[in-house]
């Protein structure tokens, strides 16, 4: 228990990235909430590759995370603006009403 | 190491139990403070294994841009206060047995996973081997300007990208605002500038607009 | 030159029928008149060569396939044969194209009118000058889709559709024979060249071959199968059914398509292929009895017809049957002979025909005629003349023609010689009746037309006349002139060459007396006798009807054969039909294939549809169990 190594790491990522999976199709609420969630996996996967890169000694793994740190944050500006955009239209983000991409 | 240990249960406890939050509280914003709350304890997670530059980085993306950006939307689509109906929506609401099974299904596959991974045989013969002369940010940076430099700017590109698309989706013309068209000055001619008009004794000039 | 005699009538079709439109009606006619004309000109002289010179040639004007062993040229081959086929056909599509100028002057349809008849000589042009039996094949269909597209040439008449239809499918049986016949003929010679084909037939007299499980001799596999093709064309009897019906089309058409030209083909294919003929004693049987019993039949049946042109259609098969069965009893020179000079004296008559129908404006039951004889005194005197020269009156074209063809038949001495003379000599009789029976019922007796007066029929335009001239001039002096060189001893022998051959020379011997005058005395006899039946005593002929009414009905419904046909062929195949249709392709094969198919894809995309329900977050759902899926799957492996 005391021994914290490599292992825990990666069980704390899964966790999360679970979480954030049970996020994406639990809620109801309102698809901001998924954006998050979606954020809470990336998470997941940052803490993945710094705890391999640590544990391992190679600093890849770091570089990576900054790369994907880079990722995330142009995808929630750009998924929060369609979300802007798509309030402005129809007057609701709520997820069970967003049913557009239907034919 | 106790410390060690002791410091990793408190800060990924936090981490799961405000994860868990984000995804059930039933005001967005405050979803997005446990978001918060969530980055701010995974950093210190990320500071206390030695990857401080990243840790200190992500406190500065994820929680002062990001989240505040969140939060922002939120307040301005004012949609916090919606009330969350999860586990008591309407009538499709049988995915989510199945969605929490597929959820487990996942957890315990990506545990077997970390259960039964082994190292690469020649794995210490990489490069970018972390060695304790230089700090971490100092190593970072040697390895991100020399080998990961193209990938670098190509992400450099993609920030700007998104902050151009973020800027043309949200941008819209507001009707009724005059603005300045050099074109319609520029082309502007006499003819229609001035108009001679005969006045009326006692009737005056009507002047539209 | 010669080849000009070909490619003048085609030059005509391509010009009349494409850009008829844009150069006229009247300029249309005046070209396609005039081309072939010129052709018939050019042919003429060609025959003179022939005739004096003894011009022979093959001339090479394309090569068509070359495939394999397979070697086949577009050619025309001169000779004694084709050189009197092409007089035949060039003359008599002449003076039927100057003819239909004044017979359609009151159709819309003009220019396509003369562009079929141009084509349609074109394509006779092909089938008789051709080296090889596959430009013979093209023109033979040729000559068939003109013969459809002129019998339904007035296509708003439902009779009309039908009978060209059924001209169509008729002569695909006979077809059908034809080209199997080529086809053993390429199997066993590995050519289709006439000269070579001929070379080798000698060399295979004794091969036997395995056909639908019977073992027959080669050759006379292929000669009856040639026959066949050669029955369906020249509508003998068993595919005879198509001629009488095919009178739906305009009259000058019958006159050269249904009487001079096309019907003859099969009458020159077996001519022409007489090398092979000469070793096959049965297909020679077969060739006379089929001849002789359509010349009877058909001679019979036109004894009680009404139609005008019906009775000269009939006529025109009986003709047929004898053309056929001089070739049956070796006398193939006789057989051209009277195709020779039955083209003038039948064109005549069907001009003729003609030119009363216009006149009746489109009467052609001649029960409603009689009288006219002196309101259409040159159409009378030239149907005169016609029916003179058809029934073999003594020195007229048919004379010299029909009689040497029964000489023939009784100088073969074997047993189906001397029948078929007898037959031939009693057709010649029936065929003498059922003439002056028409002549009589159209211009003599009373006037029984009661749609128009006496007095508005009129005769014909010069246009309609001037032709009827010529013929009427080939049917009275064609037999004189010719016969020495048809049929003479000596000069034959110099004309035909080797374009027929006679495995034994023709016997040179004289029949007795008494024969040799049986058949013109008989001939003469039979116009008082007829005289008398259809003007002095018109209650004799309705007595021996109601005496004889089955046999009178028989004769009317043509022997039965359109009901036989019906009910054998036509109803049994629609009964197959509409099994195959409403259960076999209706049921099976479109409940399982295409309906099939169909509905399950219908079930199975009604299902797929509610996936897509437009709900982002079922769609994420969908994204991430395919991610566990894989997940799951890279784990087990």
């Amino acid at each position: 228990m005391t021994e914290i190594g490599l292992g825990h790491y990666l069980t704390l990522g899964a966790v999360i990235f679970s979480i954030g999976i049970i996020g994406i199709f639990l809620n109801r609420k309102n698809i901001i909430v998924i954006l998050m969630s979606i954020e809470l996996i990336l998470l997941a996967v940052n803490i993945n590759l710094v705890s391999f890169s640590i544990y391992l000694g190679d600093l890849s793994g770091q570089v990576f995370t900054l790369f994907i740190l880079t990722v995330a944050a142009a995808e929630a500006a750009i998924g929060l603006a369609i979300i802007v955009v798509y309030y402005r239209n129809s007057g609701t983000i709520r997820v069970e009403e967003i049913d557009k991409l239907k034919g | 190491m106790i410390a060690h240990a002791i410091f990793f249960y408190v800060f990924s406890i936090i981490a799961i139990v405000s994860a868990i939050m984000v995804t059930v509280s039933k005001n967005t914003v405050h979803s997005v403070f446990f978001l918060i709350l969530d980055f701010i304890s995974i950093s210190c997670l990320f500071i206390m294994v030695g990857a401080e530059f990243l840790g200190m980085i992500m406190l500065i993306v994820y929680v002062g841009a990001v989240a505040v950006l969140f939060l922002f939307v939120v307040m301005m689509l004012n949609v916090a206060q919606q009330k969350n109906q999860w586990f008591i929506s309407e009538e499709n609401s049988g995915h989510i047995p199945v969605g929490l099974l597929i959820s487990a299904i996942i957890f315990f596959e990506l545990i077997i996973v970390i259960g039964g991974w082994k190292y690469k045989p020649d794995l210490f013969e990489t490069t970018n081997l972390i060695t304790n002369e230089i700090s971490n940010t100092h190593s970072l940076g040697q390895v991100l300007y020399t080998d990961y430099i193209h990938i670098f700017q190509i992400s450099g590109m993609i920030l700007l990208i998104a902050m151009i698309g973020a800027i043309v989706l949200t941008f819209r013309q507001r009707e009724g605002v005059k603005k300045q068209s050099y074109l319609k000055q520029i082309s502007r001619e006499r003819s229609e500038g001035v108009e001679v008009l005969e006045v009326a004794s006692n009737k005056g000039v009507k002047i539209d607009d | 030159m010669e080849i000009s005699i070909i490619a003048l009538p085609l030059i005509a079709s391509i010009i009349s029928g494409f850009f008829g439109k844009f150069i006229g009606d009247r300029n249309s006619e005046i070209v396609t008149s005039s081309l072939v004309t010129i052709s018939a000109i050019l042919s003429v002289l060609v025959f003179y060569e022939v005739m004096v010179n003894q011009y022979q040639d093959n001339i090479i004007i394309a090569t068509w396939i070359n495939s394999g062993s397979l070697d086949v040229n577009w050619s025309m081959k001169i000779d004694a044969l084709s050189s009197v086929m092409l007089v035949v056909v060039t003359s008599v599509s002449a003076l039927v194209h100057i003819y239909s100028i004044g017979y359609m002057s009151h159709d819309p349809h003009k220019p396509r009118f003369m562009a079929y008849l141009s084509l349609f000589t074109f394509a006779m042009l092909m089938l008789v000058t051709s080296d090889n039996f596959i430009q013979l094949f093209f023109g033979w269909e040729g000559v068939g889709l003109c013969s459809y597209f002129l019998i339904g040439f007035w296509f708003k008449k439902e009779t009309a559709n039908a009978a060209a239809i059924k001209a169509f499918v008729v002569n695909r049986v006979g077809d059908f024979g034809f080209a199997l016949g080529i086809f053993l003929i390429f199997y066993l010679f590995g050519t289709v060249n006439y000269s070579e084909v001929f070379e080798q037939i000698p060399s295979i007299t004794d091969k036997e071959l395995v056909f639908l499980g019977i073992e027959v001799n080669a050759i006379n596999l292929i000669c009856i199968l040639l026959f066949v093709g050669a029955m369906g064309k020249s509508a003998q009897i068993l595919l005879h059914t198509w001629l009488p019906d095919a009178m739906e089309g305009p009259t000058p058409v019958s006159a050269l398509i249904h009487a001079a030209t096309m019907v003859t083909a099969g009458v020159f294919l077996v001519v022409r292929c007489s090398p092979i003929y000469e070793y096959s004693e049965l297909a020679l049987n077969i060739i006379t009895i089929v001849g002789m019993s359509t010349a009877f039949f058909a001679a019979s049946v036109a004894l009680v017809q009404n139609d005008i042109k019906k009775i000269i259609a009939y006529s025109t098969c009986s003709q047929l049957g004898y053309m056929f069965f001089a070739a049956g009893v070796g006398a193939y020179n006789v057989a051209m002979f009277h195709l020779f000079t039955h083209a003038f004296f039948k064109a005549l008559l069907f001009l003729g025909s003609g030119s009363v129908i216009h006149a009746f404006k489109d009467e052609q039951n001649i029960n409603n005629m009689g009288g006219v004889w002196k309101k259409l005194p040159y159409t009378y005197a030239l149907m005169i003349i016609g029916t003179l020269a058809l029934t073999g009156f003594p020195l007229l074209s048919g004379f010299y023609s029909k009689d040497a063809i029964i000489e023939f038949a009784y100088l073969r001495g074997n047993t189906t010689g001397f029948y078929a003379a007898g037959i031939g000599i009693f057709t010649a009789f029936l065929t003498s009746i059922y003439s002056w029976r028409l002549m009589f019922k159209t211009f003599h007796g009373e006037y029984n037309n009661k749609n128009i007066k006496i007095e508005e029929t009129h005769e014909s335009p010069l246009v309609m006349i001037v032709p009827l001239i010529f013929l009427s001039i080939g049917a009275v002096f064609a037999g004189y002139a010719f016969k020495e060189l048809f049929i003479g001893y000596e000069a034959a022998n110099n004309f035909w060459k080797d374009s027929i051959f006679f495995l034994e020379p023709l016997s040179s011997d004289h029949p007795p007396f008494w024969f040799l005058i049986l058949t013109p005395t008989l001939v003469i006899l039979s116009i008082p006798i007829a005289y008398y039946l259809f003007i002095k005593n018109k209650k004799l002929p309705e007595q021996i009807i109601t005496i004889n009414k089955p046999l009178y009905n028989f004769l009317l419904n043509k022997w039965y054969f359109d009901e036989l046909y019906d009910v054998l062929f036509v109803r049994s195949s629609k009964k197959i039909g509409l099994f195959l249709w409403k259960f076999f392709d209706l049921k099976i094969i479109d409940g399982f294939g295409p309906d099939g198919i169909s509905a399950i894809i219908k079930r199975f995309s009604l299902k797929a549809n509610k996936f897509q329900s437009g709900f982002i977050y079922q769609y994420a759902f969908v994204m991430l169990l395919g991610f566990s899926a894989l997940l799951t799957f890279l784990i087990i492996k």
